[in-house]
């Protein structure tokens, strides 16, 4: 009896630690065995985000079994991740140390996460990195440069261009849509009192404001990354900025810009006739053809200023984790990414792929894709910093009281460059 | 919060089952009987004592411990000791002032409302009629639906063409109706302190309703008799009878307006420009969005700090206030 309540006490404490253990012991049990073993990789990405099941079908159904007939050994897992959890989710994987082998990274992701050197460089890794790395959009390439290795390839891309329809166009008596900074203002003028915004964009971080300042001649930062001060606050800078806060002043660009969250919408407010223009990306064309399924978006390169057409590189990249027990596969699985059956199958649920070779394929899939591929050839890509979303804050805060009229934008973009030059010396 | 519950449960569970158990060990060998029902209680106890341990104390002190370091997440790589650098960081970083200040404003503007709300809605339903359930739920409804959910549907009704502007312009004209709520600080922290209002009433009320069933009913009738008026009776009769419930509302209120999070991160995002930012969103963009975890730390064991104090003060207040209701 006494053995027996012994063992009773036994039993409570046995449950008692495995009801702690079990919350703290996630972590899969690697197969580290021969090469030829079997192994299984596991891939973390977001294709089903917004409830969108094609492509991860396009993954599940034909690409990964694809890739499993011609690789026999190797088994590949994806978990979909909700994109809005998925840096909180690395991030305490990377802690946990139960990064998965694989990740399809939003491109800012990537020296964010090199940094913490969670990632393998696979320009060091790969044998045929130079090869894979030549044929992309150089643009997309670049965000997984960081400190002269790159620790990706692009997986899939995108980029914003003017989007605007023919009730737009009509309202403001124009043919064609804004070629240039100068038909833009022309825009504005005729639709001044309309009620209609001639642009309207839901932020003020690098993501939308770089296109701009780009195309206006102006830049962010030097090209060797080091000094924001003389570049973010330069005149072409500034005066592409005014332009948008000359616009915000006479109300033809609604506050959604400042952060406005109970704004209209973008994707809302182009088809509801609220907003003549916005910049945009391939994902709308989707979004609309379930939503206004009789709207018909008209898509043109980003407008010319005096430093061309200039938009903004998005996207994700694949990455490798350095805690992965199977390189080699996972390298297999990066290098099916960049072929033509992977790249061409996800066009098809709305990726655009990210070697230009296939554009002519990508058109012809849906000729939408010409004008995004065409905008690409020029697009340049966010700072390939760690603290890139420090960036896409100091903008907003610090120019979101320029376009209230509280701070000149000099001083704004001066004094966010000054803080940018921080960020960049602690590099 | 989960934790707790847990905690809470098996913990009666342990309390009832030495003595269910206690028939069959009569008679036994003494010294055994001691030490099984000595130390038994204390394994039942052990996984929620544990799961508490490992859940809530671990990560607490893990926080202080990485507040005075340049954490890297990655446990690889070494973090810096900073010793109070990211305290006197945060003393002299203006948006944590901000984001203090908008935890205060929000702490402040909500606390006083859900008390007297919540009490004028206790002291309405604590009467018996055949509605009285119906309006029990009604008004504790708010309190059991998802933050999520509520922080949505207010971002709604305050939005530029929302039901507000609608009712505000449209219907009682009292404005143009374009008014952007979520675009200003003051107009943002007012949908959002009415969000916390709306959905606290409910908790208040139902610890009113708890309070208000130890009111004496003699001195209730006693005080009638006397000729006091109602404001005299709620006074002089109700008020010191429920002043261990105002107590815990008051201070788990004050604590909880410290805490407000979800509605401000779904509402306005700590936007237009950081501008409504409270110290949880603020840490949270440290800690999650730059992987700062060592400053995000700081600024939790800060406003920990802060709360704290405050509570410590008002338990102070009020033991001197009851002793002086009492005398």
């Amino acid at each position: 009896m006494k053995r027996s309540s012994k063992f009773g006490s036994a039993v409570a404490i046995a449950a008692a630690l495995a009801v702690v253990a079990t919350g703290c012991s996630a972590t899969s049990s690697g197969d580290q065995g021969k090469p030829d073993s079997p192994v299984t990789i596991t891939f973390w990405g977001s294709y089903g985000n917004g409830g969108n099941s094609t492509q991860q079908d396009a993954l599940n159904k034909t690409l990964i079994p694809a890739f499993e007939k011609a690789n026999p050994n190797i088994t590949v897992k994806y978990v979909d991740i909700p994109y809005d959890d998925m840096l909180k989710k690395l991030t305490t994987s990377a802690a946990g140390d139960e990064l998965p082998d694989l990740v399809r990274a939003d491109l800012g992701w990537v020296p964010q996460f090199a940094d913490l050197g969670v990632l393998v460089p696979l320009s060091d890794a790969m044998s045929d990195f130079k090869k894979l790395a030549d044929a992309t959009y150089p643009g997309s390439l670049s965000t997984n440069l960081y400190k002269g290795k790159y620790y990706g390839l692009p997986l899939d891309t995108n980029t914003r261009v003017l989007i605007t329809d023919q009730k737009a166009l009509d309202a403001a008596g124009m043919t064609a849509p804004p070629a240039t900074f100068d038909d833009l203002k022309a825009m504005a003028a005729k639709l001044k009192g309309t009620g209609m915004s001639v642009f309207a964009d839901s932020g003020l971080g690098a993501w939308n404001i770089s296109p701009w300042i780009w195309s206006g001649g102006g830049a962010i930062t030097n090209d060797k990354l080091t000094k924001s001060t003389g570049y973010l606050d330069s005149d072409k800078s500034v005066a592409a900025v005014q332009m948008l806060v000359d616009f915000y002043k006479e109300g033809l660009i609604p506050n959604l810009i400042i952060g406005n969250q109970g704004a209209t919408g973008t994707s809302d407010g182009l088809p509801g006739g609220k907003y003549a223009t916005i910049l945009d990306g391939p994902w709308m064309q989707g979004i609309w053809s379930g939503q206004y399924p009789d709207f018909k978006p008209i898509y043109a390169p980003m407008p010319a200023g005096p430093g061309g057409s200039i938009s903004v590189v998005g996207g994700e990249d694949i990455v490798m984790t350095a805690s992965s027990k199977h390189q080699d596969a996972a390298m297999k699985f990066i290098r099916f990414t960049q072929t033509e059956q992977f790249q061409i199958e996800m066009v098809k649920t709305g990726q655009m792929t990210i070697i230009p070779a296939f554009a002519d394929q990508e058109a012809g899939i849906a000729a939408y894709y010409s004008t995004f591929a065409t905008q690409l050839k020029s697009a340049k890509a966010r700072l390939a910093i760690p603290q890139a979303s420090k960036v896409d804050t100091i903008l907003s805060t610090e120019l979101t009281p320029a376009f209230k009229g509280e701070i000149s934008v000099k001083d704004a973009l001066s004094k966010a460059a000054a803080q940018i030059d921080q960020l960049l010396a602690g590099n | 919060m989960t934790t707790l519950t847990t905690g809470e449960s098996v913990t009666g569970r342990a309390v009832g089952l030495p003595t269910t158990a206690r028939p069959a060990l009569r008679g036994r060998n003494h010294s055994g009987r001691r030490f099984r029902s000595g130390l038994t209680p204390y394994l039942f106890l052990a996984p929620g004592v544990i799961l508490f341990a490992v859940m809530i104390i671990y990560p607490m002190v893990q926080a202080v411990q990485m507040s005075f370091f340049d954490w890297k997440i990655v446990g690889s790589a070494t973090s810096q000791f900073l010793g109070l650098d990211n305290y006197i960081r945060a003393f002299n970083d203006p948006h944590f002032w901000l984001s203090l200040t908008n935890s205060g404003i929000y702490m402040l503007f909500t606390v006083p409302p859900q008390i007297i709300l919540g009490l004028m809605v206790a002291l309405l339903l604590k009467k018996k009629s055949p509605t009285q359930p119906f309006f029990r739920v009604l008004f504790y409804l708010p309190v059991v639906t998802s933050w999520v959910v509520v922080s949505l549907l207010f971002k709604y009704l305050f939005a530029d063409s929302g039901l507000i502007n609608f009712t505000l312009g449209d219907f009682l004209h009292l404005t143009n109706g374009d008014t952007s709520w979520l675009a200003e600080r003051w107009t943002a922290l007012v949908a959002i302190c009415a969000l916390g209002v709306w959905k606290g009433i409910g908790w208040s009320m139902m610890i009113f309703l708890a309070g208000l069933q130890s009111v004496p009913q003699e001195l209730e009738e006693a005080a009638t008799v006397d000729g006091a008026n109602r404001w005299q009776r709620f006074k002089a009769v109700t008020l010191p009878a429920i002043w261990p419930a105002m107590l815990f509302v008051v201070v788990m209120l004050v604590i909880g307006g410290f805490n407000v999070f979800t509605s401000v991160l779904l509402m306005t995002g700590g936007g237009p420009g950081g501008q409504t930012d409270v110290v949880l969103t603020y840490m949270y963009q440290q800690a999650f969005s730059f992987l700062d975890f060592g400053y995000g730390s700081a600024l939790a064991v800060i406003l920990t700090l802060i709360v704290f104090v405050i509570t410590v003060i008002q338990l102070r207040l009020f033991r001197d206030r009851s002793g002086e209701s009492l005398a």
